[in-house]
Order: structure tokens, then C-alpha cells, then sequence
């Protein structure tokens, strides 16, 4: 844990190091949530049949999505990206060079764009509720819990994207494709309930289908793990399948790299 | 000197032993190619069959030109590529199957100097690494002090790597692979960038601290004869990926050292330089300075003896002699001649 601190903490100083662009950063988060605030209140009327399911509040509901994309945009990109930038600088055969676990690596090397992406989400997610989003705050703890699993879902496509960058130095359209089809038909803007019938089968192999569901209804209205019991397992089942596969392919791109002697090429 | 065959045989158990290595790299196509033969391949011999032992506190310096293998060699003892055949071990353990152990013994300075983090301070770089190295909580910032100060840099405070100069950034990263105290280290032109004074000053830590005092194997790519010649106590010289030689340094320089004289005369054309041809050859005639002195350079067979036999028919001719010297071998002196004797030529 230590090494993943420290990794996480030199991130955080790099990042800090741009003192006006932190204190920007911040500041359009705060002024960002008022008009989302004022189009969900307008879209309210119009809305609330169709997320009454899932809170029944359209701001709140918006929230939720926003924030969970958050995540899943970090988990599915920040890995490539990262990596992407050490091997152009060389940073990467000097963190290989340690002996530090590649798990460990990867997870310093994600740390700082997650703690980042927290940082932001709870600026937002208080600063909704100080606008009248409705949450349950004693259902966070599950939340939290169904949040880390569609986290890990979208990590293990990161970890994909982050195969391709080292064997072959580009992620293709994988990440960009997936969060598209994931923000289109995971019910991030609108329950998935609202999606056309003939596009609903696609929607199934989403995993992110299956984290927000379940994550607004216990967040926005306090429902029980039974109620959402058969989501979180498909979820689980979707995580556990993508990270296997995804730890494969990560290990044999290593593999390719260091045999193609393209580990520090970009 | 030996051919590499017997050199391999170093004494003790070796602190790097390198069999019959041999990379091979995908050679880049060009697109009308790659249209026409897609699946087709060319490859790039990167090492051919290099066998090197080097043993434990041994200071070993790789020379030869660019492109002549020495990095690819490097990337492999550091288990950062993969040979395609041949066996390599560092202190008894497989880069391959043993990479986890090969990167507790030994550290390499290798990448370039944008892997350092640039808008953190020195120390803030170096103490990354302390903890990247498995040092104990307590060890971490005290050590990061400690090798930051054996390079010169303790006084640098807040600022930014990114604001130091080439040389600077270079003793960070020396700093770097210093701090776990590896038993061998890997670098990679080190004094590159440096002021000749720190050059010197890194020189004498290298010589004295790392290897002197903390038994620390040394392996250095160097194109420069300071570091050869005053730090190795052996050098090796490859060229196409292959190891032409490897022997004692003294032994290398006394055996390709020709025996070369310069004479600083007034008199080029006079016939006593000419007679000293029975004792030697006038290899060149340089053109006079101002002051009509003029440099000939001699070959002369017999060493030191002869040579005072040379100056002393000399100045009996009455040939006025303000210098008298034998020529230095330089680095690109030793590289090129052994090259030669190797019936190998620099461009492929």
C-alpha cells in the first residue's frame, strides 16, 4: 500500500504544481451543478413518470448518472493514459526497473485520477444536495459498495485499453466506444426503460445497466439489497469476467513489449 | 588479451554471466511493402551470441560505436526486454524467470531524462523511488538526503527538476538508481550532459564510493576515454551486436596503443627524418604553426627504447626538436582498431 501512496501522492503534487488551473477546476464544478439544476427542475414535469422507479427526481437521478460516468470514465481511461504518458517519457522502464509489483504500479499509476475523480464527485454530490437533491445518506455505505463494483467493471476495460497502448501504442476506438455506448444505453441522462424497444437488447450487455439501476434506487429511495440483489449479481458476474480477462491480456502485451523491445517506444 | 572465449572464463562466481545472447528486433517496412507482403517479416540482428562474465565488484566498461548493441544489452540485464536465446544472470538469478530478484540486485540508469517527474523537486523525485525500492519508512527520507548530497544536489530545496540543467537531471537520476544500494549497477553514458568538473567529481564517487567502498559491480556504456580508461577495470568493445573483445583495460590500451611519436620540428623535409625510417615510418606531416613549427608524426616499432634512439639521431643531424611525444590512445583509436583487427568494418 505504501508504494500505491506514494505514487498517488507524487500524482497529486504533479498536479498541484498548476495552482491556478486546481483552483479553476473547482470553482466550474460549483457554478456546473446550477444549470443541471435548473434544466432537470424544467424537465421535472416530463420526466417523473418515467424515473419514478429510480427516485422519482429528476435532478437527483441526473446526479447519480453524472457521477457514476464520472467513474467509469476515469476507470476506462485513466490507465491508458497514464501509461501512455510514462512510456513516452521513459517513466515506465524506470518504475519497471523497481521491484514493485505491476499490479501495484498500475494501481499508483490510477490512484491520483480516482482520488481526483472522488474529490469532484463529492464537491458535486454535496453541493446537489445543498440544491435539493433528495438522497438517503444511510444507504451510502451499499452505494458506495454497488459503485466500487461498476468501478472495477470499467477498470478492467481500462486495463484492455492499457494491453493495446503497450503492444501496439494505440487503444484503438475501445475505450471512446464503450463509455459512448455505456453513457447512450446505461441509463446515464435517462432510465434505460426509456430506450427504443429494439435497441433495449443491447442495453443488457452494458455493465453499466447494472450498477446505476440498482445504485439509484438504494441512494435516491433507500431500497434493500434484496431489491437489487439480481443487478449486483449480473454486475459481479460482469467483473469478475472482464478483470480475468483483462489481467490475460495486460500480461501477455507485457510480454509482446519486452520481447517486441517496444516497452519504452510511443 | 584474450579472444572472448577465454575471457569468459572470468575468476569467482560471476556477478553478471551473459551465454550466448542473441536478439533479433522486427525491422520497420515501409507501407508500399507492408501493402504488397503483409505478413511478411524482416528482422534486425540486435546482439548475435554475445558471452560476457563480469565479476562481483568488477568496474566493466561496454564501448563501441551507436547502434553497436550496447543498449539492447543493457534493456536485457535490466529484464526490460526479452532475449530471444542465450542465458543471462545476474547474481545466479534468470532475467527471465527471475526478473522479480534481478530488480532487487541491481538498478540501472538507463532511461532518459524526461522519466524523471519534472514539476516535482529532486527530492520529491528521489523519494518516490525510496519508497518504489522497498526502503523502511524510517530509511526513506534520510537515504533520499543521503544519495541526493553524494551528488551535489541537497541544496536544491523546492525547485522543479524541470528547471534544472541536463547535468542536473542526470545526477537525479544517478541519485535514483543509488538508493537501494544495488550490488550492481547499469549506466548508461552517465556523465552525459555533465560540466567536466562534475564529470570528474562523479568519476571519483563511482571509482572510490560505489565501487571502492560498497563493492558495487559497475557496468558502463561510455563513449568517453576518461570514463574507459581511468574507471574500467575492464572494457569490452562491440560492434553489430556482436562482443569483438573484452580484456583488462591496461592490457587493451598497451596492446593497441601504436606505437605513435610526434615531433615538433622547424625541419620536416630535412633527410635525417627520412632516415629514421629503418627505425620507424613517418606516418603524417602535419602543416606549420605560425612560428614554422611543424608536426610529424612517426610509427615507430620498439617501444620507448627505440623511440630514444629516434630522437637522439635526431638531434645529432642537427634537426631542431621543440617536442617529443608518444601519442595518447584515445577511445575512437581503440574502437576503430579493433574493429579492424576484427575484419569488421562501422557501416553496415
Amino acid at each position: 500500500m505504501r508504494k500505491i501512496f506514494a505514487l498517488i501522492r507524487a500524482s497529486w503534487l504533479h498536479v498541484l504544481s498548476y495552482r491556478l488551473q486546481m483552483v479553476f477546476t473547482i470553482g466550474s464544478l460549483l457554478l456546473g451543478v446550477v444549470p443541471l439544476y435548473l434544466i432537470s427542475q424544467a424537465l421535472q414535469p416530463m420526466m417523473a413518470s418515467s424515473v419514478k422507479g429510480e427516485g422519482g427526481q429528476y435532478f437527483a437521478f441526473l446526479i447519480v448518472g453524472l457521477l457514476t460516468y464520472a467513474f467509469i470514465a476515469t476507470a476506462a481511461g485513466a490507465l491508458h493514459a497514464s501509461l501512455a504518458k510514462e512510456i513516452s517519457t521513459g517513466g515506465l522502464e524506470a518504475l519497471l526497473s523497481t521491484p514493485t509489483s505491476l499490479p501495484v504500479l498500475m494501481a499508483g499509476m490510477i490512484g491520483q485520477a480516482f482520488t481526483h475523480t472522488a474529490f469532484r464527485a463529492l464537491i458535486l454530490l454535496v453541493a446537489s444536495w445543498a440544491l435539493g437533491a433528495q438522497l438517503v445518506w444511510s444507504a451510502m455505505l451499499v452505494s458506495l459498495g454497488i459503485l466500487t463494483l461498476v468501478i472495477i467493471a470499467y477498470t478492467a476495460i481500462g486495463i484492455m485499453a492499457a494491453s493495446l497502448v503497450l503492444a501496439f501504442k494505440t487503444t484503438g476506438p475501445l475505450p471512446s466506444l464503450i463509455l459512448g455506448f455505456s453513457a447512450l444505453l446505461g441509463g446515464v441522462y435517462y432510465p434505460t426503460t426509456s430506450i427504443p424497444s429494439w435497441l433495449q437488447p443491447f442495453a443488457e450487455w452494458v455493465p453499466l445497466t447494472y450498477g446505476l439501476r440498482p445504485l439509484r434506487q438504494t441512494l435516491l429511495q433507500g431500497a434493500t439489497l434484496q431489491t437489487i440483489g439480481t443487478d449486483v449479481a449480473i454486475l459481479t458476474g460482469f467483473t469478475v469476467v472482464l478483470m480475468g480477462v483483462s489481467l490475460v491480456a495486460f500480461s501477455a502485451a507485457l510480454q509482446y513489449a519486452k520481447k517486441k523491445g517496444t516497452l519504452a517506444q510511443y | 588479451m584474450q579472444d572472448m572465449a577465454a575471457d569468459s572464463q572470468a575468476p569467482g562466481s560471476a556477478a553478471v554471466r551473459v551465454s550466448g545472447l542473441t536478439k533479433s528486433f522486427d525491422a520497420r517496412r515501409p507501407w508500399s511493402e507492408v501493402w504488397r507482403h503483409p505478413f511478411d517479416s524482416e528482422s534486425v540482428k540486435a546482439l548475435t551470441d554475445v558471452s560476457l562474465e563480469i565479476a562481483p565488484g568488477e568496474f566493466f566498461g561496454l564501448l563501441g560505436p551507436n547502434g553497436a548493441g550496447k543498449t539492447t544489452l543493457f534493456k536485457i540485464l535490466a529484464t526490460l526486454v526479452t532475449p530471444d536465446s542465450g542465458e543471462v544472470t545476474i547474481g545466479g538469478h534468470d532475467v527471465v524467470r527471475g526478473a522479480a530478484e534481478v530488480r532487487r540486485l541491481m538498478t540501472p540508469v538507463i532511461a532518459d531524462e524526461r522519466s524523471l517527474r519534472w514539476r516535482l523537486s529532486a527530492f520529491e523525485n528521489v523519494r518516490l523511488f525510496a519508497v518504489l525500492y522497498g526502503l523502511s519508512k524510517d530509511e526513506v527520507d534520510r537515504r533520499s538526503h543521503e544519495v541526493l548530497s553524494f551528488v551535489g544536489l541537497q541544496d536544491t530545496g523546492e525547485k522543479m527538476v524541470g528547471q534544472f540543467s541536463s547535468g542536473m537531471k542526470q545526477r537525479v537520476m544517478i541519485a535514483r538508481a543509488l538508493l537501494p544500494r544495488p550490488q550492481i549497477l547499469l549506466l548508461d553514458e552517465p556523465t552525459r550532459g555533465l560540466d567536466p568538473i562534475s564529470a570528474r567529481e562523479l568519476r571519483t564517487f563511482l571509482r572510490d564510493v560505489v565501487c571502492g567502498q560498497q563493492g558495487c559491480t559497475v557496468l558502463l556504456a561510455t563513449h568517453s576515454s576518461e570514463e574507459a580508461f581511468e574507471l574500467c577495470d575492464r572494457v569490452g568493445v562491440m560492434n553489430k551486436g556482436r562482443l569483438l573483445l573484452a580484456g583488462p583495460t591496461a592490457d587493451l590500451v598497451a596492446e593497441y596503443a601504436d606505437d605513435r611519436y610526434r615531433v615538433f620540428t622547424t625541419m620536416p623535409e630535412h633527410a635525417a627524418i627520412g632516415r629514421a625510417a629503418p627505425a620507424g615510418t613517418v606516418a603524417r606531416v602535419g602543416a606549420a604553426d605560425r612560428d614554422g613549427w611543424t608536426e610529424v608524426e612517426f610509427r615507430v616499432a620498439g617501444g620507448p627504447p627505440q623511440a630514444a634512439e629516434v630522437l637522439k639521431a635526431l638531434v645529432a643531424a642537427g634537426v631542431e626538436v621543440s617536442r617529443f611525444e608518444r601519442e595518447t590512445l584515445t577511445l575512437a583509436d581503440l574502437i576503430e582498431r579493433v574493429m579492424q583487427r576484427a575484419g569488421v568494418s562501422r557501416r553496415a
